[in-house]
C-alpha cells in the first residue's frame, strides 16, 4: 500500500510538473499525463506490471509536450527523470509484494536503502549530464547521450568490482 | 539453479532504448536526463547479479506423532556467497497445516551466513505425510534477474491416528487354540464354570464337585465333577473398505473407518489375540494375522498408507491370500457400504461361513440433503436403499450398525453385540 501510494505520488508529480510547465500545448499534456497516471492507478489496482511501462512512457511524453518550444534545456529533468524511476520501482515493488510471504525486516531495510542509494546516483548523473549539455550545448544530443552511456559504464564497472 | 530475466529487465532495456532513440530524433537532452536513471538501474542491476551459492537442508524434530501433534520443521541455509533477496516456500502436503512461523518466507542472506529458520506444522490428518520440495528463489539487488530451484529433500512424518478407548469389544463366535482372554465355548481346564458330569477315569479330585456328588450319590453312589470353559485367544481380522469414501469439510468416512480400526486393533491386541488387517480397494493390502505390539504397530503403519484408489477392477474376495484369513477367524469389516464391490464381498465371505461384523460407517452426515425438488427425493431414495442394504445383510446373519458421526464407537459395538447376541443366525 505504501509503496504503491509513493509511486502514484512520485508520477503525479512528474505529470504536475510536466501540465505545470507546459507552453501552448497544456492540453495534450494534461491529456497525456492524465492517461498515464490513470494507467498505474489500474496496474496497481489489478496488479497487471504490464501497464507500468506505458505509464512512463506516457508521463514522459507528456513532458516532452510540455517542454516543446523552449530553447533552453530544464534543469528540472534530472529529477524528473528520477520520480518515474522511483515510480517504476515502487511500482513493482507494490505488484509484487505477496502478503502470504513474510518479509524480513532487514530485507526491507536493506531493499528501500538499495533504492534510495540508486535514487541518489540516478540524481547525480542527471545532473553532470545536464550540466554538460548546458555547457557544450552546441555539441548536441549526440555527445550528451555518450556522456551517459560513459557515466553509467563507470558506474557498472565501480559497482561490479565492488561486489566481486 | 535456473536463471531467468525478469520482465523488469526487459521494460528498462525498452524504456532506455525508446529514450534515447526520441532523444535523438527531438534533439533534447532532457529525454537523456529521463532515461538514464533506467539505464542506470540496469547497469548497476547487471554489475550486482552474482549467481547465488548456498545449502539448504530441511529436518523435522520428530518424525512419528500422534495425529493433531504440532512438529517443529527446522530448515537450514549456508550462504557461500550473499544473496541479496531469497524467497523459500516449504510445499505442505495436505494434511499438515502451518501452526506457527513463516512459511513463505523472504530473507536476505551475507556471505558465509549460516541462517536457521524454525516453524511449527500441525499434523492435522493421520497418514504418511511428506514434506517438500523446498521452492527457492533468488534475485539481484534490483530484481533483474532471478533463479529458480527446488530443493530435492523431502522429510516424511507418520502422523498415527488417535485410538478411541473401548471398554469392551465384540467377541467372536469360535475361539483358536492358544490361551488368551475370551472364553471358549468348548470345555476344558479353564475357570469359567460349564457343567457337572460323572467322574471318570483320569479326573482330578480337586474337580470333584463334593457338593452335588453328596446330592447325586443318594440316588446312585457316583462323584460328579465340574466341567470349566478353557480362555483363549482368538483371530480377529479387520477388513477396511478402500473402495470408495464420502468427505466432507477436511473428514471422511476412510477417516473415521482407520480411526476405529486402530482403535479395535490395540483392544484386541490387549487381549492377546491375533489380529490381521485387510485394506479392500483400488489397492490390496493384507496383513496375516499376529499378535503382540509389534504387530499394532504393523497394522498402524498399514493404516497410514491406506487411502482410495480408483479403480474399475472388480476385485472379489478370491484374491485375498488364503492364510490372511484362518479358520474361525471373525471378520470385522469397516466399510461405507458405497461401492457393489465391497458388499459382495462382504456378503461372499458370510456366504462361506465367516463370522462376520459389519460397522456401516455411515456416509449420511457427509452429505448435504438438497433443499427440494429431484435432488431431494433422489438423496431419500438413495438413504433408504442403504437401509436395504443393511437388511440385506442382516438377512444373511451379518451383525451390521450404522456409525454416525456423533456417535462413540462403543456404542456402534455394543449395537452389533447386541444383534450377535439377540437375533436369529441365519443358515446360509
Amino acid at each position: 500500500m505504501i509503496t504503491g501510494v509513493g509511486a502514484l505520488a512520485a508520477l503525479v508529480a512528474a505529470v504536475a510538473y510536466a501540465v505545470a510547465a507546459a507552453g501552448r500545448l497544456e492540453p495534450v499534456s494534461l491529456g497525456l499525463g492524465a492517461v498515464s497516471v490513470a494507467l498505474l492507478v489500474v496496474g496497481l489496482a489489478v496488479r497487471l506490471a504490464g501497464t507500468i511501462p506505458w505509464a512512463l512512457l506516457l508521463a514522459a511524453a507528456a513532458y516532452l509536450a510540455g517542454i516543446q518550444g523552449r530553447d533552453a534545456v530544464d534543469g528540472w529533468a534530472a529529477a524528473i527523470g528520477v520520480a518515474l524511476l522511483l515510480a517504476a520501482e515502487l511500482a513493482s515493488w507494490s505488484i509484487g509484494h505477496d502478503a502470504r510471504i513474510r518479509s524480513e525486516r532487514a530485507l526491507i531495510v536493506r531493499r528501500a536503502a538499495t533504492l534510495a542509494a540508486l535514487a541518489a546516483a540516478a540524481l547525480f548523473v542527471n545532473f553532470m549530464l545536464l550540466a554538460a549539455a548546458a555547457v557544450t550545448a552546441a555539441a548536441g544530443v549526440v555527445v550528451a547521450a555518450v556522456g551517459v552511456a560513459a557515466a553509467v559504464a563507470a558506474v557498472a564497472i565501480v559497482l561490479r568490482l565492488v561486489r566481486a | 539453479m535456473i536463471r531467468s530475466a525478469t520482465p523488469k529487465l526487459a521494460a528498462y532495456a525498452g524504456l532506455s532504448a525508446i529514450g534515447l532513440l526520441a532523444a535523438l530524433v527531438v534533439a533534447r537532452p532532457e529525454l537523456v536526463a529521463l532515461t538514464a536513471p533506467f539505464l542506470l538501474a540496469l547497469a548497476a542491476g547487471l554489475a550486482l547479479a552474482t549467481p547465488p551459492r548456498f545449502d539448504v537442508e530441511v529436518a523435522l524434530d520428530r518424525r512419528r506423532v500422534l495425529e493433531g501433534d504440532t512438529v517443529t520443521a527446522r530448515v537450514t541455509l549456508t550462504a557461500a556467497g550473499p544473496v541479496d533477496r531469497l524467497d523459500l516456500y516449504v510445499r505442505l502436503p495436505p494434511g499438515v497445516t502451518l501452526e506457527q512461523g513463516g512459511n513463505p518466507v523472504s530473507l536476505t542472506l551475507g556471505s558465509g551466513e549460516r541462517r536457521e529458520l524454525e516453524f511449527e506444522v500441525r499434523a492435522a490428518r493421520w497418514g504418511g505425510h511428506v514434506l517438500g520440495p523446498i521452492y527457492l528463489r533468488a534475485r539481484d539487488p534490483l530484481g533483474l534477474l532471478v533463479w529458480e530451484r527446488a530443493a530435492p529433500m523431502r522429510p516424511e512424518l507418520r502422523a498415527y491416528p488417535r485410538e478411541d478407548a473401548l471398554r469392551r469389544v465384540l467377541q467372536p463366535v469360535e475361539t483358536q487354540v492358544f490361551s488368551g482372554n475370551e472364553v471358549a465355548r468348548a470345555k476344558g481346564e479353564g475357570i469359567e464354570f460349564a457343567d457337572i458330569r460323572p467322574w471318570a477315569a483320569g479326573d482330578s479330585l480337586r474337580r470333584v464337585n463334593w457338593r452335588a456328588s453328596a446330592r447325586r450319590s443318594a440316588l446312585r453312589g457316583e462323584l460328579w465333577v465340574n466341567e470349566s470353559h478353557p480362555e483363549r485367544n482368538t483371530d480377529v481380522i479387520l477388513f477396511v473398505d478402500s473402495f470408495a469414501e464420502a468427505q466432507l469439510d477436511g473428514r471422511s468416512t476412510l477417516d473415521l473407518a482407520v480411526r476405529a480400526t486402530a482403535a479395535l486393533a490395540d483392544s484386541y491386541i490387549g487381549r492377546r489375540d491375533r489380529v490381521g488387517l485387510i485394506g479392500f480397494g483400488g489397492i490390496l493390502r493384507w496383513l496375516v494375522p499376529g499378535t503382540g505390539l509389534v504387530q499394532l504397530y504393523r497394522i498402524v503403519d498399514a493404516l497410514l498408507d491406506t487411502q482410495i484408489v480408483l479403480s474399475y477392477y472388480w476385485r472379489q474376495i478370491d484374491v485375498i491370500p488364503r492364510r490372511t484369513l484362518p479358520p474361525n477367524a471373525f471378520v470385522i469389516a469397516l466399510s461405507p457400504l458405497l461401492d457393489p464391490r465391497s458388499v459382495g464381498a462382504l456378503l461372499d465371505l458370510r456366504a462361506r461361513g465367516i463370522d462376520l461384523a459389519v460397522i456401516d460407517v455411515s456416509p449420511l452426515p457427509f452429505t448435504r440433503r438438497p433443499t427440494g425438488g429431484l435432488d431431494a427425493i433422489a438423496h431419500d431414495i438413495w438413504a433408504l436403499r442403504r437401509g436395504a442394504l443393511r437388511h440385506r445383510l442382516r438377512r444373511a446373519g451379518v451383525a451390521v450398525s450404522e456409525w454416525e458421526t456423533s456417535a462413540p464407537l462403543q456404542n456402534v459395538l455394543e449395537e452389533v453385540r447386541a444383534f450377535r447376541r439377540y437375533a436369529r443366525h441365519a443358515r446360509v
